[in-house]
């Protein structure tokens, strides 16, 4: 069976995915429950999430001494579109 | 007459290749991802191929009244056509142009072979391989996702590959009806292309392209 590698995008998309269905509690979701979660190491995640926080898709906020993220409104539409655009590449046999 | 319904054909699939790229492109702007970028650099080029056609066709019939068209405007939008199939190809991930199967060979070399002595039916044949290449990474795409959509979009390149096909074709009949079910073939093809876009969001926030 082949292996099939993620894209950029696609992890993008598990995070945002993530942070908006999957959080424990209210104040969001941790580093360790994101790497967990979206399957990426934590180097790579540090650098993604910084992204997102810059573009606005992600909220940060400390809370008992640990950053935590949630998707903002932006991040909502993001991913919207993220999701349609992927169907439209998928029929093309695409991954975007 | 004929050169009318020529451009209007031509017009025609300049516009349908204009709108697929546009609707790639907003999909670009809004998520930053290549694939979709090569797409829209893909059906914008088509869009310009038929445009060139079209619009050459127009200009010389109509307004410098020539009697006999230029054929290096056909080879020139044909041209570009290509470069937009070659996107489509290599969006799939092309690892070279012939694989080693000498079966292969055998079927793909006389495209190249036959019409040796003209620019555009090279072009065609290349576009002809590419588009065949891109229908049947399309196929086993839809044999893995089982998406309806898919089947429709390898449809609209298979159709885009017989138009191709006949067009070339059309050099043993050069007078004959097959180029205009050749250019009638390939908007249909970009037609069948259509049906994904009713999955895309048209609206919706611009983000960066530093994503």
């Amino acid at each position: 069976m082949a292996i099939t590698y993620r894209t950029h995008m696609s992890i993008i998309g598990d995070i945002l995915s993530t942070a908006r269905d999957e959080v424990p509690d209210e104040s969001g979701a941790s580093i360790t429950y994101l790497i967990r979660k979206a399957n990426i190491s934590y180097a790579r995640l540090s650098k993604i999430l910084d992204t997102l926080v810059s573009q606005g898709l992600l909220e940060q906020s400390n809370s008992d001494r640990a950053c935590k993220y949630r998707i903002s409104n932006r991040g909502r539409e993001f991913l919207q579109a993220y999701r349609g655009f992927r169907e439209f590449a998928d029929s093309f046999g695409l991954r975007i | 007459m004929e050169f009318v319904l020529e451009s209007a054909l031509n017009l025609l699939g300049f516009v349908v290749g204009l709108v697929l790229g546009i609707f790639a492109y907003i999909g670009f702007k809004n998520t930053g991802s290549p694939t979709l970028f090569r797409l829209s650099i893909s059906f914008f080029s088509i869009s310009i191929g038929f445009g060139v056609v079209g619009f050459g066709f127009l200009i010389e019939s109509l307004v410098l009244g020539y009697a006999k068209l230029d054929t290096w405007i056909q080879t020139l939008g044909l041209g570009i056509q290509t470069i937009g199939y070659f996107f489509i190809a290599f969006s799939h991930g092309i690892k070279s142009f012939f694989p080693k199967s000498r079966y292969f060979k055998s079927i793909a070399m006389p495209l190249f072979i036959i019409p040796g002595n003209s620019i555009e039916h090279i072009i065609r044949s290349i576009s002809f391989i590419l588009l065949v290449y891109g229908t049947i990474e399309t196929i086993l795409s839809y044999m893995e996702n089982r998406k309806r959509s898919t089947i429709f979009v390898a449809a609209g390149l298979g159709l885009l590959a017989l138009g191709e096909f006949l067009g070339w074709y059309s050099i043993v009949f050069p007078k004959s009806v097959l180029y205009f079910i050749s250019v009638s073939t390939k908007i249909v093809g970009l037609g069948a292309l259509f049906v994904p876009i009713s999955q895309v969001p048209l609206r919706g926030a611009r983000f960066g392209n530093n994503i």
